[in-house]
């Protein structure tokens, strides 16, 4: 069902977005820190999804939040001289890494286990016969 | 029940997050592509706005250039009108200073005398007195050049009686034609005057004397060198 619902928004999303109106360039820098933020918290959600704390609260106020705030350092950073949008994105990826290998991690964990399992009842059936 | 209503609402709001990042990326991929195609490429705002700055000051800058050079030209120009101006009114006193001193052919209107000696009556033979009284009548009546046969009279020339008539050194013998130029009128009236007139006393005399107009009389300049030995300009 989730899976669905994922498939259809990003489908529709996609189609839309590429017909959409074309902004302005200088926009589009603080577009690119909101993506980068809601990329994050996708991977967030995703992590915790596997490790079974998942808040759907928590994921939308941070998805849109991060979202936000970033646009919002982004442009104190351009008044103030400071590329703030820098530490932003070293922190938003840093972050999307470590949730990545939390993922990759509990995949190849559960992979091994189902090998190991697999491999201790085919002794079991050996045993057996 | 209730955990069903839980995951409608967990399907449908993580449906519409995957739909606004995905329309909010592919928004950017195109926004990258079309700035791509202008060109402007991975040149920052920042560095566009140092561009325009430094480009703004260089305008700037040919801009005040352009300014003063303009200014410039503008008073070298009127310097130039107010030299010319200068130098014009200078030629002309010149010009005229040269032709009043007789050291230039000049032509104009004027009145041409000729005496001439008559041999047959008692004091016919024109003497240097006659010459003289001539010039001065015609000065008088502001001729502003004269010459004797030819011979430019300047403010330097001496008519003498030696063996012959002496003007600037020169021999000079009848027919003397004396040439003027000046306000013919003047001129004209000036030696015409009855009884007391230069003609009419030459005439009663016994001489020969003709007085005639012309409307262009050339005078030749002074021949010979004017040098000035023992002049010094009082007050240098």
């Amino acid at each position: 069902m989730i899976f669905i619902a994922i498939l259809v928004g990003c489908i529709i999303g996609a189609l839309l977005g590429m017909n959409a109106p074309v902004i302005p360039y200088t926009m589009s820098g603080y577009l690119a820190i909101s993506i980068i933020a809601a990329l994050d918290s996708v991977f967030g959600g995703i992590t915790s999804v596997l490790k079974g704390n998942f808040d759907l609260k928590i994921f939308v106020s941070g998805f849109f939040g991060n979202a936000i705030l970033s646009i919002a350092l982004t442009y104190l950073g351009e008044r103030l001289n400071v590329d703030i949008y820098l530490a932003a994105i070293v922190v938003f990826v840093g972050r999307m890494f470590t949730n990545l290998a939390i993922i990759r991690r509990y995949y190849i964990d559960k992979w091994t286990n189902k090998l190991a399992k697999k491999n201790e009842n085919d002794k079991q059936d050996n045993i057996t016969k | 029940m209730k955990a069903k209503k839980g995951e409608i609402i967990m399907t449908v709001t993580i449906g519409l997050i995957c739909f606004v990042l995905t329309y909010v990326m592919f928004m950017q991929f195109k926004v990258v592509e079309e700035t791509d195609i202008t060109q402007i490429e991975n040149a920052r705002e920042s560095d566009l706005r140092e561009k325009l700055a430094s480009w703004t000051e260089k305008y700037e800058d040919v801009e005040q250039k352009l300014t003063e050079s303009k200014q410039r030209l503008e008073e070298y120009n009127e310097r130039k009108i107010a030299n010319q101006e200068t130098t014009e009114l200078v030629e002309k006193e010149l010009e005229q200073a040269r032709q009043l001193v007789g050291i230039t052919d000049v032509k104009g209107a004027g009145v041409v005398v000729t005496l001439e000696d008559d041999n047959d009556s008692e004091d016919g033979i024109i003497t240097s007195l006659n010459l003289r009284d001539l010039v001065e009548a015609l000065r008088l009546a502001g001729a502003e050049a004269i010459s004797i046969n030819d011979i430019r009279v300047i403010n330097m020339t001496e008519i003498v009686d030696t063996d012959a008539i002496l003007v600037n050194t020169e021999k000079v013998a009848s027919p003397y034609v004396v040439k003027a130029i000046g306000d013919q009128k003047y001129l004209e009236s000036a030696l015409n005057t009855k009884t007391t007139g230069y003609i009419d006393t030459m005439i009663r005399s016994g001489k020969k004397v003709t007085l005639e107009r012309e409307n262009n009389i050339k005078i030749y300049k002074y021949n010979k060198e004017l040098n000035v030995k023992y002049l010094n300009d009082e007050g240098e």
